[in-house]
């Protein structure tokens, strides 16, 4: 009795640390909200307040009636998308028969992929530079998407290797037996069942692409700057105008946190999809 | 050559020609580049110059103060992501019921563009109107909202810009020692229990041993990509106070984009990238495989 007691307030103080914990965790992202939805005169008053004391959309409407704002949003969607097509045309019949083919030629390939990853972006970003100079291709989206391409081979690689790794050999073995051959078993049978796989695999490199910053800034100007480059630019061309940034930063962000939280269970699926099969 | 070697070869050769012409070409132009005086702005001029590059990059004192400051910054980040993203591991893994719901909120982070959470963190830090300085008022640590100039003191920029490096990565830190510790069976926690060791002895003895290879793997993602951080710094003080918070990568952007000197900023980023290895190299023998050291 007295044993089952302690273990109760135990618990308790156990969540309420968790609780303090994780809401102190979410609290800078929630300030951003707010501020975002303050009216502009009010985001840079002093003292700051947390809550706003009117809602106004004032900032969301800068933002968006410039014209910059939404062609970068253009344009770091046609990029992120593209990079994510590529990348996973490449790096999924790679990933799958370094997994599944193993012999000294695809154990190299897949450590070459890890020492990709541990490339300084800075380190390759100025060859890139040269590089697409030299085809023509700075500040274009095809350009853009090359350098980002660079950056998520490696983790599509990776992160599709370790879920090839719980398909089991014999699922090609029965598909050869009835008359398909390698690749037809690869396209027919194996990735229909490896889709969840997939599908966290673009989530993660459409992320690493929207997200990216160093590439952008080196490889576009004018023509295809990316979204997080007008961002840091609200810095500077138009003073500090905190109330158009914390819009825009809203703007840029939240679409991707809400569809990974709605998609989080999949997620979650999709990763131990592997280890379950395995 | 066999069928199955044919079939190998044709599903590995696109990844391998983008990851040859768009990163195995670069590191070798870098290299390449690395020995002649080139400039960006009249690209005619290239000019060997043997080692001369390296030489200007080891004796420059700015780059030295950058690579100093990669350190700090790297450290200091680390530790704190460390200490806290294992802490919340450990609690979560204490939590009586599931901790799905902290965990979500905890993922979160992970999907913050780090440029906004660099401009979220300037925003709380920033000189009159930062939050954090009220808050810290409220609670009676400092005196006045301008007792701690976060960004604009020189003596301390370096550590200040790394909160939001800390807030942004301690998720990761924390998501995937929660999954090392799950893993670890509780039988094996059991014994120890009816052994007589207390939680703290179980915690050294058992829990630490068994998370080697888990925490072998987070210092080195983290510390490689901590050493790496450019977007999160740059958006927050694009360097300054006068160079206070430039760290490598930084540098040899300036030096590329700035002042336009393509074999020098080259120079540097080799020495990157090969302290980059050495050091991913190291560790991975170090800690990951203590058998073999």
């Amino acid at each position: 009795m007295r044993r089952a007691r302690r273990f109760n307030i135990n618990g308790i103080l156990v969540n309420a640390a968790a609780l303090v914990l994780v809401l102190s965790y979410a609290l800078p992202y929630v300030y951003l909200l707010m501020t975002s939805i303050k009216p502009a005169a009010d985001v840079q008053q002093i003292p700051p307040s947390f809550l706003p004391a009117v809602v106004s959309l004032e900032n969301f409407r800068e933002v968006l009636q410039s014209s910059a704002l939404p062609k970068a949003f253009a344009s770091s969607l046609a990029v992120a998308v593209l990079t994510t097509v590529l990348s996973l045309a490449v790096a999924v019949p790679a990933a799958y028969v370094a997994t599944q083919y193993r012999r000294r030629i695809t154990t190299l390939f897949l450590l070459f992929a890890l020492v990709t990853r541990m490339v300084p972006s800075v380190s390759l970003g100025v060859p890139l530079f040269q590089l697409l100079k030299s085809l023509g291709l700075l500040d274009t989206i095809p350009g853009l998407v090359l350098a980002h391409t660079s950056a998520a081979v490696p983790l599509a690689l990776l992160l599709m290797s370790a879920f090839f790794e719980g398909v089991p050999k014999e699922l090609e073995e029965a598909a050869r037996m009835d008359g398909c051959t390698r690749f037809q078993a690869f396209r027919k049978i194996i990735l229909p069942v490896m889709i969840g796989g997939i599908a966290v695999t673009a989530l993660f490199t459409f992320i690493t692409s929207w997200n990216e910053f160093l590439y952008a800034l080196l490889l576009t100007s004018e023509a295809t700057k990316t979204a997080p480059i007008v961002i840091a630019e609200y810095n500077s061309v138009y003073g500090l105008a905190w109330g158009a940034m914390t819009a825009a930063a809203v703007l840029y962000s939240l679409p991707v946190i809400v569809v990974t939280l709605a998609l989080q269970k999949q997620i979650v699926g999709g990763l131990t999809f592997g280890a379950v099969k395995g | 050559m066999s069928g199955e070697d044919r079939f190998v070869l044709c599903m590995l050769a696109p990844a391998l020609a983008i990851l040859g012409l768009l990163v195995a070409y670069p590191v070798g132009l870098l290299v390449f580049d690395s020995f002649f005086k080139v400039d960006t702005i009249t690209p005619q001029i290239r000019e060997w110059v043997g080692l001369k590059n390296y030489i200007d990059a080891l004796t420059s004192k700015r780059v030295a103060e950058s690579a100093l400051r990669t350190i700090q910054y790297s450290v200091f980040a680390l530790f704190f992501e460390f200490t806290f993203g294992f802490c919340a591991a450990l609690l979560f893994s204490a939590l009586p019921g599931r901790s799905r719901w902290h965990r979500t909120v905890f993922t979160l982070p992970l999907m913050v563009p780090p440029i906004v959470a660099g401009l979220l963190w300037r925003f709380l830090l920033v000189g009159n109107i930062g939050i954090l300085n009220y808050g810290l008022v409220q609670l009676g640590i400092i005196r006045g909202p301008d007792a701690i100039a976060w960004l604009s003191d020189e003596d301390i920029v370096i550590y200040s810009v790394s909160f939001a490096d800390i807030w942004l990565t301690t998720s990761f830190v924390a998501l995937v020692s929660y999954a090392g510790l799950t893993n670890i069976p509780k039988d094996l926690l059991e014994a120890a229990r009816i052994d007589g060791a207390n939680a703290f002895k179980r915690f050294w003895h058992v829990t630490l041993p068994l998370m080697r290879p888990v925490i072998a793997v987070i210092v080195i993602v983290r510390a490689v990509d901590a050493a790496k951080t450019f977007d999160l710094i740059w958006i927050q003080t694009q360097g300054g106070p006068n160079h206070a918070s430039e760290v490598f990568s930084m540098n040899i952007y300036q030096r590329m984009v700035r002042f336009g000197d393509l074999g020098e900023a080259s120079a540097s980023g080799t020495l990157f990238l090969i302290v980059m290895m050495l050091l991913a190299a190291a560790a991975y023998w170090k800690i990951w495989r203590p058998a073999h050291a």
